[in-house]
């Protein structure tokens, strides 16, 4: 094993070759890239008519072409500005023994996130929800809703800017309580739902190291066994910020989730060149994160969103590259933009997470209700959906899923653009009764027996 | 060269984001005579303009966006002395300090707003990220900025949105600048909140918005801010 520890790491940060960042994004990058494509002979392949990929060959070259380039490149640490190579060795070893699966959370409400294939049939764990933010006042009993939802498997909830009314201040101690509260009320809610042991994500409000210093891993907040989540920058970088993360989450012998978005339009171009991006950035966090879980976020730029053709193939080609190649417990989000309450938010996370689950992707977060961008505009009902969705497509074939995709996607995608924010939680869902309103309940009905028409083996009862 | 030429030139070498040879080329032009104004305008502003456009249909991307406003920045370091000179220095639509907010890393969209403002012609100080509000406003004070631009992609850093407005009220500046936000989590609605001036919610939205301010007759702040791209 020859796998580099963190004080190496955190050595190469101060040692590795000089870069400032501006010549990495707009120039190392994207010439690294574009030669790897050329090399390999995978410039032009999107096919946006099919937008779940199914040619396994395909997918294979584009990660031999993803772990060349992450050799080629490794991390700018953009404290320092100086770049973080590994070895070929080094790389290899880490991803030898990255876990090939991980139970998060403890007992009969636990998760197991394991090693999975495109098609494969074991059902790829759901987590609800991103980041989104809520308001303080509705935060306990909206997350309690999702948590009460059997269907979720790990509970991330959504963002907290006040914390007993005052603004979290990011990098001071209003973040640092703000970590430490949100870890408490987490647990709270799991338990009011029932699951005490229900694995966590957290912390989502902690948005430099301080929020996690604060609430991961301490007495009375986020355990040891949820994730500890560790994002970075796209492309390909991390921060002294990142490294506090995972150097704290180590030591409390907690779970390093981590993750980065590649993004087509961005640094990386097309969506070819976003795909070996994606790829290098997956592989490289083992080595130099110490990853347990993570890697493979694509977004597209133009709409900050992967759920149009583009971001679809993307997503389906990086995750088919990636499972059939490695055993690392890849992470994929669909990236929605349409609000609670609209039928077109229902289709996109069926287009969405379903193409993450069949091409082989190990756990999925989600959804992105609104784009992540109002205040509110989440309910529980999506959520249950994402996950009900992240089950059934696990076991169809890739064909199936490209032919759902193709039939719903005319449906939504010219409204991407300009998606219909829809309605916040207080208009679709009964937070007391813990019950949609019926109208957002019957485009849930309508829509999953659609899915079920078109051959997705949801449970038309549930 | 011939004049057409080495216009020509220019022109390509902003398209292609080349620094160095767009700062030569527009020294060259300088010493043939050219008019520095026509340069601008038929060369640089044209150059960024179809990059401006390439970009928004999917055409080309970001790095190559970046690189174009690094070269036309460039060019317009040497035009710009024979500008002033020739009482034509204010080619600028307006000076815009644009930075990703404290406590966030993040800079694509950032980088996209700052490339599309340049490439319509407005002279873009970037501050880069994690910026704090003080450094936002004592460089909008040194640049004499039109416009503060935050931007910011997490959540949990927009609070130190408002800090800038509120540093620049306390302090006696907020006539002096108007203030703009955006990126993911931000809508008009936290705009209207914090007593920003603005918001956008793309790139594009972004320009119209920067054009939109400066052609106000009044200074800020605005009693309700501008608004581009709301959803709907």
């Amino acid at each position: 094993m020859n796998i580099p520890d963190v004080i190496e790491i955190l050595e190469r940060t101060r040692t590795g070759e000089v870069c400032n960042v501006k010549e990495w994004d707009v120039k190392r990058i994207p010439r690294t890239i574009r030669s790897k494509l050329e090399k390999y002979g995978l410039q032009n392949r999107c096919d946006p008519a099919n937008p779940v990929n199914t040619d396994d060959s395909l997918a294979d070259t584009f990660f031999r072409a993803g772990y060349e380039l992450a050799l080629e490149l490794g991390m700018l640490c953009e404290t320092t500005e100086r770049i973080i190579r590994v070895s070929e060795d080094e790389l290899a070893s880490a991803l030898k023994f990255a876990p090939s699966q991980l139970f998060v959370g403890t007992g009969k409400d636990g998760t197991l996130i394991k090693t999975r294939t495109p098609s494969d049939p074991y059902p790829m764990p759901f987590g609800a929800s991103l980041g989104i933010t809520i308001s303080e006042e509705i935060w306990p009993a909206l997350t309690e809703g999702i948590a009460r939802q059997r269907e979720v498997d790990l509970l991330e909830g959504g963002s907290l800017t006040t914390i007993h009314g005052r603004s979290v201040l990011p990098g001071t101690p209003f973040e640092t309580l703000a970590g430490f509260e949100q870890g408490r009320f987490h647990r709270e809610v799991r338990r009011r739902a029932g699951r005490p042991g229900m694995g966590g994500i957290g912390c989502i409000s902690s948005v430099t190291e301080y929020g996690q210093l604060g609430g991961y891993g301490v007495p009375g907040g986020f355990l040891p066994t949820d994730l500890s989540l560790v994002l970075f920058p796209s492309e390909l970088k991390v921060s002294y910020q990142v490294l506090q993360k995972v150097v704290h989450t180590l030591n409390v012998e907690g779970l390093i989730f981590a993750g980065s978005p590649a993004m087509i339009g961005g640094m990386p171009g097309s969506p070819e060149g976003a795909i070996l991006s994606c790829i290098a950035c997956s592989l490289l966090q083992y080595p130099i994160l110490h990853s347990h879980v993570g890697g493979g976020e694509i977004y597209d730029l133009r709409y900050l969103s992967n759920v149009n053709r583009e971001g679809l193939w993307a997503l389906s080609v990086t995750h088919q590259a990636l499972s059939r190649n490695t055993h690392i417990l890849s992470h994929g989000i669909a990236n929605e933009v349409s609000g609670p309450g609209t039928e077109a938010l229902l289709l996109e996370i069926l287009v969405g997470v379903s193409t993450i689950a069949v091409s082989g992707a190990s756990f999925s977060t989600g959804p992105r209700s609104a784009g992540g961008k109002l205040t509110d505009y989440l309910s529980p009902l999506e959520c249950r959906f994402c996950a009900e969705v992240g089950h059934a497509a696990s076991g169809m074939s890739r064909a199936q899923v490209n032919d759902i995709a193709k039939a719903i996607l005319p449906r939504f995608e010219n409204q991407i653009k300009n998606p219909d924010k829809g309605k916040p939680v207080t208009e679709v869902y009964d937070l007391k009764a813990m019950q949609p309103t019926p109208e957002w309940e019957a485009l849930y009905r309508k829509v999953k027996r659609e899915a079920i028409g078109l051959g997705m083996p949801l449970d038309d009862k549930g | 060269m011939e004049d057409k030429d080495i216009s020509l030139a220019l022109r390509a070498a902003v398209v292609d984001g080349d620094e160095v040879e767009s700062a030569r080329l527009a020294e060259a032009a300088l010493q043939a005579g050219i008019d520095p104004l026509l340069l601008v305008d038929n060369c640089i502003q044209s150059a960024l303009t179809q990059v401006g456009q390439q970009f928004q249909d999917g055409q080309l991307y970001l790095p190559e966006l970046i690189l174009a406003g690094d070269a036309a920045a460039a060019a317009l370091n040497v035009l710009k002395p024979s500008l002033l000179k020739g009482g034509k220095g204010g080619t600028s639509k307006g000076k815009v300090v644009i930075g990703t907010i404290q406590g966030d890393l993040h800079d694509i969209g950032k980088n996209v707003v700052g490339a599309l403002l340049t490439a319509h012609g407005f002279e873009v100080i970037d501050l880069g990220t994690d910026v704090s509000p003080k450094k936002f406003v004592e460089t909008a004070e040194l640049e004499k900025a039109n416009v503060i631009a935050i931007s910011s992609l997490l959540t949990t850093a927009m609070p130190y949105h408002e800090d800038v407005v509120r540093l620049l009220n306390d302090t006696g500046k907020r006539q002096n600048h108007f203030v703009i936000v955006g990126g993911g989590p931000v809508n008009v609605e936290w705009a209207a909140k914090i007593g920003a001036d603005g918001y956008g919610r793309d790139a594009q939205d972004a320009v119209v918005l920067c054009e939109a301010l400066l052609d106000l007759v009044v200074k800020p702040p605005l009693k309700e801010p501008l608004s581009f791209g709301s959803l709907k």
